[in-house]
């Protein structure tokens, strides 16, 4: 279905990116910018799986059961990298955000911002 | 709250819109995604590397330096984790278990005097929302239901990952997926039995190899291809025996790595 020429798989992909930089943009709350960040790269995940997938297609593993089309194996892969790349990111912000609320008691950007 | 941040968004989807809209339908067959190098993957990969699941096939053969540095990306993550100072608030219970952790406490003290005298001198909300905090962060009761549950479910959990892990070379799945879920399940059982006993799952003596097994498998395995090919995990292409083999070698100390190293960031976080 494409409305406009747009395909809505993709705008659904763009608002979800949206909805993540909101988060990421007007939250004072580092733990809700840390969401805000998860739901923008699980968006980007999204767009490359949709891109990847095929009419109809099987998974591209070559054993009796599946026949032609395929989904392209080359987006799952990538989607692999920038899932560990998200994780690590994810790990070293919440570690700094305990280490940010052990020190100062808080992690609203509002209250760290008033702090001498 | 903050007018600009919906501006901001708007701003950025824009751009996107218009860049989705050139792109062909998601779905179709004849899309460049379809034709060019994936194609040839699906045409060759079986033959040219041994494995029915083209996914692994383009993680460990293709793209094999990209996941040999994916590896090393998340045990850095976990180095920056475990370098980050203990923090300055007095701990709740002294967690002597962690060799390489405990050690900088002293250190993450001494150089940070300016947080402690602001909070002595008391600011406005951070302080009484400090003092609330350990209350809320320390011994929530965990219902009995729910820990029934995990108890329950944790073996069959743990068994799907090991079946993902060794199912993997045929059916969806694979190393990282198996790590993921033997993660969340310590996590799980972290989060009902308490850190202490969930710690015991990982003896202290061996997590430093544990957490480094993956980078240090892919290093092996890339000199045995090394010295086989002559290139870099290179792969022998026409011997299918030796291509799995070092294929599973990787796949499952990607499996136990990862899962050390998630389930380790888990035990720091709770510290």
């Amino acid at each position: 279905m494409q409305p406009f020429g747009l395909d809505l798989d993709y705008v659904a992909v763009v608002a979800l990116f949206c909805v993540g930089l909101y988060m990421l943009v007007a939250k004072s709350n580092l733990l809700k910018k840390l969401l805000g960040l998860n739901v923008m790269e699980t968006s980007v995940f999204a767009f490359i799986v949709t891109a990847g997938m095929v009419e109809g297609g099987d998974p591209p593993i070559m054993v009796a059961g599946t026949s032609a089309p395929y989904a392209s194996p080359i987006p799952h892969a990538m989607v692999l990298t920038g899932i560990v790349v998200a994780v690590s990111v994810t790990a070293v912000a919440l570690a700094l955000i305990v280490q940010i609320h052990a020190h100062f008691g808080t992690i609203e950007i509002d209250e760290l911002k008033e702090l001498p | 709250m903050r007018p600009w941040s919906l501006l901001l968004v708007l701003l950025v989807a824009l751009p996107l819109v218009a860049g989705v809209a050139t792109l062909p339908p998601h779905d179709a067959p004849d899309a460049p995604i379809h034709t060019q190098v994936g194609a040839l993957y699906l045409e060759r990969g079986v033959a040219e590397t041994g494995m029915k699941n083209l996914v692994t096939a383009v993680l460990l053969n293709y793209r094999g330096f990209d996941t040999f540095i994916e590896v090393v990306v998340i045990f850095t993550a976990l180095a920056a984790v475990l370098a980050l100072p203990k923090g300055s608030a007095p701990l709740p219970k002294g967690n002597a278990p962690l060799p390489k952790g405990s050690a900088p406490v002293p250190k993450g003290n001494a150089p940070l005097p300016q947080p402690d005298a602001a909070r002595s001198q008391g600011v406005g909300g951070a302080r009484s929302r400090e003092e609330e905090a350990p209350e809320v962060a320390s011994d929530v009761p965990v219902s009995p239901v729910v820990r029934f549950v995990v108890r329950l479910l944790a073996p069959f959990i743990a068994m799907f990952a090991v079946a993902m892990l060794f199912r993997g070379h045929i059916t969806p799945g694979g190393g990282f997926q198996a790590a993921a879920v033997f993660a969340a399940v310590f996590i799980a059982l972290g989060l009902v039995l308490g850190q202490d006993r969930a710690a015991r799952l990982v003896p202290v003596d061996w997590r430093p190899w544990l957490q480094g097994v993956a980078p240090l498998a892919f290093a092996l395995v890339a000199w045995i291809g090394w010295r086989l090919t002559g290139a870099f995990l290179g792969y022998p292409i026409d011997d299918h025996t030796v291509q799995e083999a070092m294929g599973f070698v990787l796949e499952i100390a990607i499996a136990v790595g990862g899962g050390v190293v998630l389930a380790r960031i888990f035990l720091e976080m709770e510290t």
